[in-house]
């Protein structure tokens, strides 16, 4: 079997994911996914291939069977563009550490950590106990709604249930509540959710029916002192809606990982955003790294060469996002 | 029956519980204990304050001093009259467990770092995008507690959720379970201390616990690892830790309690003879880790049971000591 690392992404995981397969197979990195005539001759060959992206025109892959992500987002596999007889699968392993960002990022915004540090670091006791300084806030006791109950949604609710939260989730399918979660809206109902929430953590990748899900009017049913939190994908938030409303006080604040723009080779500091979300005081802001860990690439790589494992053994594959 | 709320921390609270007390209770409010008067001194019953001088004016009919702190060492007991009660107050728990976990968050995921070069210099490294470094996670850390009191409890519970591997050292013996793995006895810290990723000292500051962190514990310290003080600055040698963490003996400190504090004459006095808010690997606050209005609730709450009960001739709680 022939394995096919394709991609800057891909390449750069394939320490994580390569030692970790059982098989007998035969790898092949091309991290240079534009170098098309590269590319044909490699496609012409392989069985598997790990990349993280799809595009339109990329040349014939008569033998491909397989196509393992690397990650979990899917939003750059082009299916109708693969070949017939493909499986597409994605890896997990980042919720754990995307849910401690969540957590994390609650924390800040409560005990407002970075204003705290900032001053004293600069010799200030005016927030201190002994000075009788404004006090500031715990997570315990506040209602937490996450939208988007997979994965990351779940381990997000465990813990913040652990620190005393009360948690509502709000999802597409509707089942029983998962551990930790007092009550789950279908996710039509979401209006019902907002008004409750002292923190709203959007946890749902991007899709038809979660494009600009969180839009000026959702915003406006959003409590006046509420954190977002958006871990997901930039475009479930409206970007305008939002620096609006974080500008005008419509809610309290944001944590942002995720962005509605990205660095390019050409703009490697490009700011992530066409408004200067930078210079609001009520953001916290961080270069998509959420489930940038150690502990994620190992679990995720892991996860991906098991599968790799599975499909070459002949076992049923796991997290079968498509199949052409 | 008269009740003396002495000092800008007993006059909130005294605000805040008045409709909590019993109505035949007398209530005296002063914020700045120099305009403590003789005769207010003279007609006191209650004491409730978290300081106390010998200097201030005798105050013979004491018979409840009720701290509306947890520490009660800036009660000077010389001048009050004998075999009285000294009584502290909690609700602090549930706060300081949240900053532990927060500090060992921001620690292990960088996220002062990383926020700050994103908002000054639009720096995507650390992200996928680029295939950057990656960051660390608490996961799978082992967390040490030294003291497993109300504070130690609380963060261990929260930590085994989180995923991290829990060991406690505490003076006196007690089971493991609650999310810690394992109980040393305290003289057996030593023993502990290489295996933590991160340290947290939870411990009430006594004779036992003075200095508890020296030059020679230090260095048993992985030199990844993070010390955590939330209890009092003196359990940790100054100088010590001061060195340790700029030669890189142990990975880096969050620190919330001090050595020095501010005065009248020093308002911005800095918490160490060191500079530590020069070193990088140093997470400072001004000892605010429990400062929350969910703690002066709790704590309101439990003031004003305690004083309640005295009123009445019920069992007081949160008894610390005997003067």
């Amino acid at each position: 079997m022939k394995i096919l690392f394709l991609g800057g992404f891909a390449a750069s995981q394939v320490e994580w994911i390569a030692p970790i397969i059982e098989s007998d197979v035969e790898t092949e990195i091309l991290a240079d996914d534009r170098d098309l005539q590269r590319v044909a001759a490699a496609l012409g060959e392989v069985d598997i291939i790990v990349s993280e992206a799809w595009r339109t025109g990329m040349p014939a892959a008569p033998r491909l069977k397989l196509l393992q992500l690397p990650v979990a987002g899917t939003d750059r596999i082009e299916t109708a563009e693969l070949p017939p007889g493909v499986t597409v699968c994605n890896a997990y392993g980042h919720e754990m550490a995307m849910a401690e960002y969540a957590v994390m990022a609650m924390l800040v915004w409560s005990h407002r950590y970075f204003d705290i540090a900032t001053g004293f670091r600069s010799g200030s006791w005016r927030d201190s106990g002994v000075m009788n300084g404004p006090l500031h806030r715990e997570v315990s006791g506040l209602t937490v709604g996450i939208v988007g109950l997979g994965q990351v949604g779940r381990e997000t609710a465990i813990r913040a249930a652990a620190l005393g939260c009360r948690v509502l989730g709000a999802n597409r399918t509707i089942s029983s509540p998962p551990p930790g979660i007092a009550q789950v809206f279908p996710l039509a109902d979401l209006d019902q959710m907002l008004p409750l929430c002292d923190i709203v953590v959007l946890c749902v990748g991007l899709a038809p029916e979660t494009r600009g899900l969180i839009d000026a009017r959702r915003l406006a049913l959003m409590k006046r002192d509420a954190l977002l939190i958006n871990v997901g994908r930039g475009a479930v938030a409206e970007e305008d809606a939002l620096f609006a409303a974080l500008r005008d006080g419509i809610v309290g604040g944001a944590a942002l990982d995720t962005w509605w723009r990205y660095p390019t080779p050409d703009e490697p500091d490009v700011r992530p955003s066409r408004h200067p979300f930078h210079e609001l005081p009520n953001v916290i802001m961080t270069p998509h790294c959420s489930a940038w860990t150690e502990g994620m690439a190992r679990r995720r790589g892991a996860d991906a060469a098991r599968n790799i494992d599975r499909f070459i053994r002949g076992e049923p594959v796991l997290h079968i996002i498509a199949k052409t | 029956m008269k009740a003396l709320f002495l000092g800008n921390v007993a006059a909130d609270t005294a605000n805040g519980i008045r409709a909590e007390l019993i109505p035949e209770l007398q209530v005296d409010i002063i914020a700045d204990p120099k305009e403590l008067s003789p005769e207010i001194a003279a007609a006191t019953d209650i004491l409730v304050t978290n300081i106390w001088r010998a200097d201030y004016p005798p105050a013979p009919r004491v018979r409840l001093v009720q701290s509306v702190a947890t520490g009660i060492e800036w009660i000077e007991q010389a001048t009050l009259p004998r075999g009285v009660p000294i009584c502290n107050a909690y609700g602090h728990e549930t706060a300081i467990a949240e900053y532990v976990l927060m500090v060992m968050l921001v620690w292990s995921h960088r996220f002062r770092e990383i926020e700050s070069d994103f908002r000054l210099h639009s720096s995507w490294r650390p992200s996928w995008v680029h295939s950057g470094a990656p960051h660390g996670e608490i996961r799978g850390n082992t967390l040490g507690i030294i003291g497993l009191g109300r504070v130690g409890q609380e963060v261990a519970r929260r930590a085994a959720v989180f995923g991290c591997r829990v060991l406690a050292a505490n003076r006196s013996p007690r089971a493991a379970g609650d999310g810690v793995e394992r109980v040393y006895p305290l003289d057996a810290l030593d023993e502990m201390l290489p295996l933590c990723d991160t340290v947290a000292i939870c411990t009430a500051f006594g004779p036992e616990t003075e200095r508890l962190i020296d030059a020679r514990r230090l260095t048993l310290i992985k030199p990844s690892a993070l010390l955590v003080n939330i209890a009092r600055g003196a359990i940790i040698d100054e100088d010590a830790l001061y060195a340790a963490l700029r030669d890189g003996t142990i990975g880096g400190a969050a620190i919330d309690v001090w050595w020095q504090y501010p005065n009248a004459a020093e308002p911005e006095r800095r918490p160490s003879r060191h500079p530590f808010h020069e070193l990088p690997n140093v997470i400072m606050t001004p000892h605010c880790s429990g400062w929350t209005a969910g703690m002066v609730r709790r704590r309101w709450d439990e003031v004003a049971d305690n004083i309640n009960r005295f009123v009445r001739g019920d069992p007081l709680i949160n008894i610390v000591t005997t003067t």
